[in-house]
């Protein structure tokens, strides 16, 4: 409950964040710190050095690319998420979502960026945002670099986010012709999810990721396969998730067993997958 | 001082209800701590380890915070409003007295973190429904009541009652 | 909804005049008064036991062992004594040297048990302290702890009680067997009624877990040391001093008075501020040795970890008899309970459940085969519903699955096996009296609230949504006011028996009065209510009376078992303050009958007055004219009258003794009632159970403050739906708990709580002095009719029993796939 000795920085710019990083072996980024502190309290991790984000006003902002990608900032809180126009008008099942997150104290400080950052199997936006495509900015000290969800999330607490480096916006394509969907079920109303999944329905048929089953999010391949026809009767899509479960290795613990996360992984496929369908504004 | 080197600990500079305060932390000191045995305002509480009770809730910059959740140094430069600050000179608030009317104390552990988060929402938004007020009590958790009179106490303040 | 309270109660064929204070009617009693404590708590100016500062204290971290079972080979400190700012240590060697092992409560093997504040030579629980550190912060305490070097030799682990009933592995050498207590309670004829049965259902297993009431508050104290006197002071948050003290003063090799403890507002108790006699004594040898005074505040972590679950225990073998027409005739059953590594309080769990041996039913043939062993896991202590909550769990259960396997209904089931009105004071197979109440018209009240008459058609209303729903009544008993002699069953050496609480009451020089409590309320509105009650005998209004917070041992206002717990106040913490204002009412008319020149008969108290009934407005002395006649200018009064106003009483509930051969006797005073009824609807794809529908029903008698009482009632449903639907502690198999924080061991929040509709009657308690039972615990009934609720939902898709108290989504969904394995666990055998 009570933190190692740590310092603590507080840049100024982008550019200075991502010098501290770099200079710095065992430095962390400090967004929001729902997660860190706690890892921290816990002395199950204890970095030296801090570098504080909170003054990089840049990385808070939400808006719109020149090609009408929405692009969130890295530092845009979940609160400010629920709250934007540009994302109720572009993308709501973002704040759909980030409304479901733990509760107001965590949405008023919890980021995006370190939501995606931890890359826990069981955060919310991780396999949203593989299904809706979304790309990642990453600046380091050479320049930026851009790279898609799949190659963002590489496994538990690891992204492509490499030291010295910082992301800074997450771009998402506007909604045109598609819809979304997420369910799953949580210990507890708006808690941590058990098994999750999220998909999203395109006159290109269904982009369907589960989370909480793997280190990182699993597309549902096969599912899709199945779904490219176009048919999503509620028939079409159970049948379409029959074997979904059982190609999957999740794990067992005290909120389930791994048969039980195969078969609310099914379950959760099936449910996201008719809600982003019976979204889809054709 | 280059502000932007790393260092084991930092002056901040915090206005605590309305009272502005200069204050050597170390860097891994939580705001839940600075605020409880720096400044001796014991009404804000801790309940847990993990960020989960919302005992600790305060105001950052108008914003309800877990208080246990933050590093004293992140709050550098802001305005923090903790229960103490709610009532002056003893006159309660028509959440406070809402409150003892309705019963939603029993331990009153939880108490502040009640009030803040209650207080918040109120703030944005005067007459909330029930639904609303559940949300906006989410992150609190009480051991004693139920949350039943808890809620009443929240919805009869935006009822002007 | 509310039976006005009448005069007499019938006692089978005999009235009995209750004893009602003169003003009950109009008085202050059994008015909702908003709660006098709320002013300073809703200003955080509360003063909670971590609020206290003391000029140079140290704060202390405990170091604790990470295994469940180990021999401790080595400690070494010198590395965490080596930082600044390290004030010194203290591991079990030194425990060893400078106390003695607290006592123990059983019989042996278990009496043989050396439990001392630090682990001394063996850890037997994951996170047992096994030294501590002070430094002079919060986190160099910590930083201290982690440079402590333990060398543990781990041993065997045992997480099951049967496997621990083996002794294979012993925890205790010293008792050289892991069974703490067992015993047979037999009363009736049980296997001549299940001969005479016309069904027999057999059930094989069912299971109780562990959960706890985790207050929000963590347990703690600050402990100051006075080297000229040799006394401590603990500025603290335990519940039960008398108690505590009785277990600390000779394991410190003092005397109790030496103990000053001091408690002021606490953030909950419900049972798991009882057993913090260990860490205490750490605290106290600290404070001696360091020369200062030292702080301790528990983790989270830790609370769930180390300090205390509630029971877990095992039915097995369960055997009842039913007639034809679905009367209910006995049962035998055979239980096993888990105490954790220590048994401590414990022991007395295994007798308590007998206050309510057939729970609300009228059955006369019960056998109870009980046995309780230790485990590497948590110890145990009371929490909210304390082993009777386990025991009325297990006769719902039986009610239900008898009702499921018979095909009968559950209300009409229990209409007609639950004890009659007409037969309160019922008197229960082992010499217990059940004093009143009517569990079919509470029932009546449950089910109106909900609706049950439309639960068909919400049933295919559900269905046609592809939900399961499932309705389930949980009738359950608030036992309260302990008679301590029911120890004498679990060990006849024990020299406990009857009950008794404090208070004091006195009227100073300007008028005031002033109450002090031997109580420890940790949320329940005691200065409220004492107030209430005081106001009401004195005549005049509450705000004149001053309760004062908290206890402290040096108000002299407390008894042995003073405390906060096992739903007593309203008769003991009560009858404390009635008797004691009482006095000083005599005491006051007769002084001002002396002054005012009048018969005594002629003055009454009211307005805050005493004066000449319908006598001439100047014959009339405000309190304050009393209190400085005594205080100040009592000259003229004569030599033989000496009025103190200023009185400590000493409520001492009165029982029949305890037959320890029989294991019969009157084991508590009041029973309140509480039925509670759900409907619940199941997504049977995920298990996830969504309460859509609740309501509970509590009769706890003359109520004193009907808000307090709304209160609690809520507070006790809320405890009892996390226990049903989320709040588990589970083990892995080498002892580490699995869910030690509020992520994995979730417990409700707002948006968790279902609609809750609470309703009331009031049964007048033959028996307390008010006419109020005690209540607050509330007895379980959510856990009871969760559970039955499940398995009415899970009638339609496999029949699955449900076995356990605790069922998350996961495992219903285990129910829903596979019922067959839980149906396996009974049988029925009809003639």
């Amino acid at each position: 409950m009570l933190l190692r000795e740590v310092d603590y920085a507080r840049p100024a710019t982008i550019e200075e964040a991502v010098s501290l990083l770099a200079a710095h072996e065992g430095a962390r980024a400090l967004a929001g710190g729902q997660t860190p502190v706690n890892v921290m309290k816990a002395r199950a991790a204890a970095p030296d050095v801090l570098v504080d984000l909170a003054d990089l006003a840049e990385l808070r902002t939400i808006g719109f690319s020149s090609d009408s990608l929405l692009e969130i900032g890295a530092m845009v809180t979940y609160t400010q998420l629920v709250g934007s126009s540009e994302v109720e008008v572009a993308r709501p099942i973002l704040a759909e979502v980030a409304a479901t997150i733990a509760d107001v104290q965590v949405r008023n400080r919890g980021t995006v960026g370190g939501n995606v950052c931890v890359s826990d199997p069981t955060n919310h936006l991780p396999p949203l945002l593989v299904v809706l495509d979304a790309s990642f900015t990453i600046r380091g000290s050479d320049g930026e670099r851009v790279v898609s969800a799949e190659e963002f999330f590489m496994g538990v607490y690891m992204t492509a986010v490499g030291e010295g480096e910082l992301l800074t916006k997450i771009s998402v394509p506007p909604a045109s012709d598609t819809g979304d969907g997420f369910s799953g079920v949580t210990i507890g109303k708006h808690g941590t999810y058990v098994v999750d999944a999220a998909a999203t329905v395109s006159s290109e048929g269904a982009r369907i990721a589960i989370g909480c089953v793997a280190a990182t999010p699993v597309r549902a391949t096969e599912m899709e396969e199945r779904l490219a026809g176009g048919d999503f009767s509620d028939d079409a899509v159970r049948e379409a998730a029959k074997g979904l479960g059982a190609s999957l290795d999740p794990p067992s613990d005290v909120h389930g067993s791994a048969d039980y996360r195969r078969s609310l992984a099914e379950t959760s496929a099936v449910r996201a997958v008719l809600q982003a369908a019976g979204r889809r504004k054709t | 001082m280059d502000v932007t080197a790393p260092a084991r600990s930092r002056t901040i500079a915090v206005d605590v209800n309305g009272e502005a305060i200069e204050y050597e932390v170390p860097a891994r000191r939580l705001l839940v701590h600075f605020i409880r045995d720096d400044l001796g305002l014991t009404g804000t509480h801790v309940g847990c380890d993990t960020g989960n009770c919302g005992a600790c809730t305060v105001h950052v910059d108008g914003a309800a915070v877990k208080s246990c959740m933050l590093l004293a140094v992140q709050a550098d430069g802001t305005r923090i409003a903790t229960v103490e600050g709610l009532s002056s000179e003893g006159e309660l608030t028509a959440l406070q007295r809402s409150f003892n009317e309705h019963h939603a104390l029993q331990c009153g552990y939880c108490t502040p973190g009640m009030l803040m988060s209650a207080t918040a929402l109120l703030e944005q938004n005067p007459h909330p429904s029930e639904d609303e007020v559940r949300i906006a009590l989410q992150g609190n958790i009480c051991r004693c009541t139920g949350y039943v009179n808890i809620v009443e106490a929240v919805v009869a303040v935006g009822e002007g009652a | 909804m509310t039976n006005v309270p009448s005069d007499t109660v019938s006692q089978g064929s005999t009235a009995v005049e209750i004893e009602k204070s003169p003003v009950l009617e109009k008085g202050y009693i059994g008015q909702s008064i908003p709660r006098r404590e709320d002013k300073r708590l809703v200003q955080g100016l509360g003063t909670f036991f971590d609020d206290v500062r003391r000029h140079g204290m140290g704060y202390v971290h405990f170091v604790r062992s990470p295994y469940a079972h180990a021999k401790i080979i080595s400690i070494d400190v010198s590395r965490a004594l080596e930082l600044d700012g390290v004030y010194g240590t203290i591991t079990g060697d030194e425990v060893a040297i400078h106390t003695d092992p607290f006592f123990e409560m059983s019989v042996e093997p278990g009496a043989n048990i050396k439990d001392y504040a630090l682990a001394v030579g063996r850890v037997r629980h994951s996170g047992e302290p096994v030294a501590a550190v002070c430094a002079a912060t919060r986190e160099l305490a910590r930083d201290a702890a982690d440079l402590v070097e333990v060398e543990y030799d781990p041993l065997p682990v045992l997480v099951d009680a049967g496997e621990s009933l083996k002794d294979e592995t012993v925890l205790h050498d010293d008792a050289g067997s892991n069974t703490v207590w067992s015993g047979v309670f037999d009363w009736g004829d049980v296997d001549q009624a299940l001969a005479e049965a016309d069904h027999v259902v057999k059930i094989e297993r069912l299971h109780f877990h562990r959960f706890s009431s985790t207050p929000l508050e963590c347990a703690g104290a600050l402990v100051e040391y006075d080297k000229g006197t040799a006394e401590w002071t603990l500025h603290c948050n335990h519940q039960m001093p008398g108690v505590g003290a009785i277990w600390m003063a000779p394991a410190l090799r003092t005397g109790i008075d030496k103990l000053r403890f001091v408690t002021q507002d606490i953030g909950g108790g419900f049972g798991n501020k009882i057993c913090l006699h260990p860490q205490y004594v750490v605290l106290c040898l600290l404070a001696r040795k360091l020369g200062r005074p030292v702080q301790w505040t528990e983790w989270r972590t830790d609370q769930h970890t180390a300090n205390a679950h509630g029971n877990e225990r095992t039915f097995m073998d369960i055997e009842v008899g039913v007639m034809a027409d679905g009367t209910m005739t006995g049962f035998k059953v055979k239980a096993l309970d888990d105490c954790g590594a220590f048994p401590r309080y414990e022991p007395l769990g295994c007798i308590i459940w007998a206050q309510v041996t057939p729970g609300m039913y009228g059955w006369r043939n019960i056998r109870v085969d009980f046995t309780q062993v230790c485990t590497n896991k948590s110890p145990v202590s009371p929490n909210r519903g304390y082993s009777r909550m386990q025991h009325l769990w297990l006769t719902e259960r039986i009610i239900d699955i008898v009702a499921t396997e018979l095909d009968l209904d559950p209300v009409e089931i229990r209409k007609k096996n639950y004890v009659k009105t007409e037969q309160m004071p019922y008197e229960t197979p082992n010499g217990c009296f059940y004093d009143s109440g009517d569990y079919a018209a509470a029932l009546d009240i449950a089910l109106e609230l909900i609706d049950h008459g439309s639960i068909e058609d919400r049933r295919k209303d559900a269905a046609a949504r592809g939900k399961l729903l499932g309705f389930g009544i949980g009738s359950t008993l608030d036992s309260g006011t302990n008679n301590f002699g029911q120890s004498t069953l679990l060990n006849p050496d024990l020299q406990f028996s009857g009950n008794n609480e404090a208070a004091s009451v006195k009227l100073d020089i300007f008028g005031e009065v002033v109450v002090t409590l031997g109580t420890v309320p940790q949320g329940q509105g005691h200065e409220t209510t004492a107030a209430q009650v005081v106001a009401d005998i004195l005549g005049c209004p509450p705000e004149q009376v001053n309760v004062r917070r908290g206890h402290d041992t040096w108000f002299n206002s407390h008894a042995g078992f003073s405390g906060t717990y096992a739903s007593q106040f309203a008769f003991t913490g009560l009858g404390a303050v009635k008797g004691a204002a009482e006095l000083v009412r005599d005491d006051m008319v007769q002084l001002a009958a002396a002054v005012l020149q009048a018969p005594v008969e002629a003055i009454e108290l009211a307005d805050g007055f005493a004066r000449i009934k319908d006598g001439p407005e100047e014959a009339a002395l405000p309190f304050m004219a009393l209190g400085a006649i005594v205080n100040a200018n009592n000259a003229f009064l004569p030599p033989d009258f000496n009025p103190t106003l200023n009185h400590r009483y000493v409520c001492r509930p009165y029982f029949g003794m305890v037959d320890t051969e029989k294991k019969t006797g009157q084991l508590t005073l009041t029973y309140a009632t509480q039925i509670h009824a759900a409907v619940v609807e199941i997504d049977p794809e995920t298990g996830v159970v969504d309460v859509v529908d609740y309501a509970a029903v509590d009769d706890c008698g003359i109520r004193i403050n009907p808000q307090i009482v709304e209160g609690q009632v809520h507070g006790a449903t809320t405890h009892a739906l996390g226990a049903a639907l989320s709040e588990e502690f589970v083990y892995d198999e080498e002892g580490t708990l699995l869910t030690s924080n509020f992520y994995d061991y979730h417990v409700p929040h707002a948006l968790d709580m279902p609609p809750l509709k609470t309703g009331s009657m009031e049964s007048p308690s033959p028996v307390a002095p008010l006419g109020a039972k005690g209540m607050g615990e509330g007895g379980g009934g959510g856990i009871h009719c969760v559970c039955a609720a499940i398995q009415d939902a899970l009638g339609a898709a496999g029949k699955a029993i449900v076995y356990t108290s605790c069922n998350p989504p996961h495992r219903v969904w285990s129910m829903l796939q596979d019922p067959e394995s839980t149906r396996a666990n009974v049988s029925v055998v009809s003639k």
